[in-house]
């Protein structure tokens, strides 16, 4: 049965932010029944029992603990098999209080941690057990399928029961009402069978464990895929910060004088020009051009696809920009092949905003 | 299809390659024709400016060369007509990005699907001509009635006459001032034809019509008014094979002198 209550926590209960006020519902509909088990009202669970490390816990706790939802929250701690000293447990309790929250009572499979919980007066509480038949919205995307998935598994299971109910029945050969719990009725039945029965209630559970291995490994999985989606997500905007931070640690050529057709200049930094960039040159940097000048050439800023580079200019006048992989071009028209020289200069910034290029004047600022 | 690949020569700098190209080239594709014209010249490419394409080229014929993009990336739509195609030269790069064989391939993959290749060539005898008349079976050789011209001309149309895949070659004499011919101080189009014993195809006159198109990136055949444009007009239905006679330089200019003149004595008269 802790198997299968795993595979349901797994689903729910690790997808932190979706399922907190389902789980908290949950709670709310099953604590009326035995006191051993604890319930939490104005609370919720979170499942950290796949951690194997205190960073781990520590880590997807305040992941948690972060959510606007989740301040000023009775919180019930899932453990799973980790061993955790006193000290290591009531960091984690300073952790939930300076999140504005209380620990209600936290779950563990280890002794290690169940003692020293104790040590530090954290209630410990068995919350398997409590879940019992989870209801569903059907209405939600995706509940559906595994409600079917449920189906299986707890329909299942309850057909094994009335197997195994049916077999006893037969062994004790006795009137026993068909919804008494097993409990009581292997206290009616003879101790000559014993032996029988339990290896095949054993042989039934057996089975279960493996259905529900196999539903666990499903959610493992799909878990596993939603975290490295997320991963990817933060990776990407890491490495956008990263590029805009390592544009200004490039390394900047320094050119002084004009730039004229046919020229090329590619660098591997920043690029400064102090000159003009006349029509028929190019320019290549990996991190932002800046000319001291009248930019009328193709300038090319970010080439190995930084897209924050910029091209910087006293005059923009260029027949092709780009940056990383956007592009733009002089409207046609204007097509002049000759600078067209003015007395004042209006600086000019050229970024990427979406998929265009845009070019800003810098006046007033 | 089997397009015919039409390279534009001079030997001289200045006499107009690249104008007759750029105007040949959108004439043929106003009559309906299928057109690319490839720009030989790298390093100082100037075809496409006188198209106005300059702003949209991305890809250049060194890139295509040297694989970075496909020959079809690399044509430059027109802006008005969508037969018209450019292949431009790299600005950034000189003559020895190209061999021979590159041209030739080029043209030959070109000539599928286009009814035209116009060549545009470099000035000089060197590796950017020999590249330029690689792939092309027919010539036109452009010349003024400058002693200078013709006698690169006549260079060039010995090299040419030396090239066994040059079938035939014609010539175009540019910028005749009838009025200068006149007065014996210009070479007549008689007289350069005698010189170099070559087949005429056009014969364009001096246009000031020319600079402002050329600044404006707007070939001077689209304007039907100008006596250039009509000259060039009637340069590529002669490459179309049709008979049209040429126009009467002398006839025309003195009718536009005498119109000039008129006004000018009239304002001339109020001034007194």
């Amino acid at each position: 049965m802790e198997n299968g209550v795993s595979l349901f926590d797994n689903d729910t209960l690790n997808n932190e932010v979706s399922t907190i006020s389902e789980s908290s519902l949950q709670n709310e509909e099953s604590h009326s029944s035995e006191d051993d088990f604890a319930y939490i009202e104005n609370g919720f669970i979170v499942d950290v029992s796949d951690s194997r490390k205190i960073s781990d816990v520590i880590y997807q706790l305040s992941s948690v603990l972060d959510l606007p939802e989740a301040q000023e929250k009775q919180v019930c701690i899932k453990l799973g098999s980790i061993d955790l000293n006193s000290a290591q447990v009531s960091s984690i309790k300073a952790l939930v209080e300076t999140m504005n929250s209380e620990i209600a009572f936290i779950s563990t499979t280890s002794d290690i941690t169940e003692a020293s919980a104790k040590e530090i007066n954290v209630k410990v509480s068995k919350i398997e057990n409590k879940i019992v038949t989870p209801s569903f919205d059907n209405s939600k995307e995706g509940s559906a399928e595994l409600e079917k998935a449920l189906d299986k598994i707890f329909g299942g299971v309850s057909s094994e029961a009335q197997k195994l109910k049916n077999k006893i029945s037969q062994f004790a050969k006795s009137s026993i009402s068909k919804t008494s719990e097993n409990n009581t009725e292997s206290d009616i039945i003879s101790s000559s069978h014993l032996s029988d029965i339990s290896s095949s209630i054993n042989d039934g559970i057996g089975t279960e464990v493996d259905d529900f291995k196999q539903y666990d490994d499903l959610n493992k999985e799909l878990a596993e895929a939603n975290r490295v989606a997320d991963l990817e997500e933060e990776k990407l905007l890491e490495e956008l910060k990263e590029k805009m931070i390592l544009t200004e640690k490039l390394p900047t050529l320094y050119i002084q004088r004009t730039l004229r057709s046919g020229q090329s200049i590619t660098a591997d930094g920043n690029i400064v020009i102090v000159g003009d960039v006349n029509p028929g040159s190019e320019i290549k940097a990996v991190g932002d051009i800046t000319v001291w000048g009248i930019l009328g050439g193709i300038a090319h800023a970010g080439i190995e696809g930084n897209r924050f580079a910029k091209i910087r200019a006293l005059s923009m006048n260029a027949i092709q920009l780009r940056i990383a992989d956007v592009f733009a071009r002089r409207p046609d028209g204007d097509n002049i092949p000759y600078i067209q020289k003015s007395d004042t200069y209006v600086p000019e910034v050229a970024s990427v905003d979406g998929n265009n290029i845009i070019i800003h004047k810098m006046i007033n600022k | 299809m089997t397009g015919r690949v039409i390279v534009i020569t001079s030997g001289k700098g200045g006499v107009g390659k690249t104008t007759t190209n750029a105007n040949i080239g959108t004439a043929l594709a106003r009559a309906g024709k299928k057109v690319v014209m490839i720009d030989t010249d790298l390093g100082l490419r100037n075809l496409d400016l006188l198209l106005g394409l300059e702003n949209r080229i991305v890809y250049t014929i060194v890139d295509v060369v040297e694989e970075r993009c496909k020959l079809k990336q690399a044509l430059v739509k027109d802006k008005k007509n969508p037969n018209l195609c450019l292949l431009a030269a790299a600005q950034t790069r000189d003559k020895s990005a190209v061999t021979q064989e590159q041209l030739k391939d080029i043209c030959e993959q070109l000539k599928e699907d286009y009814d035209f290749i116009l060549v545009d060539c470099p000035a000089g005898i060197e590796q950017g001509f020999q590249n330029a008349v690689a792939g092309a079976s027919e010539a036109i050789v452009v010349t003024t009635p400058e002693m200078s011209a013709v006698r690169d001309a006549d260079r060039i149309i010995g090299l040419l006459e030396a090239k066994e895949e040059i079938k035939s070659y014609r010539l175009l004499i540019n910028r005749v001032r009838p009025n200068l011919v006149k007065t014996n101080d210009m070479m007549s189009v008689d007289d350069v034809v005698e010189i170099l014993s070559a087949k005429l195809i056009g014969i364009i006159p001096e246009d000031t019509g020319i600079i402002t198109s050329t600044n404006k990136g707007e070939p001077i055949v689209n304007d039907e008014k100008s006596l250039a444009g009509r000259a060039y007009k009637n340069v590529a239905q002669r490459i179309l094979g049709e008979e049209v006679p040429y126009l009467d330089l002398e006839a025309e200019t003195s009718m536009v002198t005498k119109v000039k003149k008129f006004f000018a004595g009239l304002i001339g008269k109020e001034k007194q």
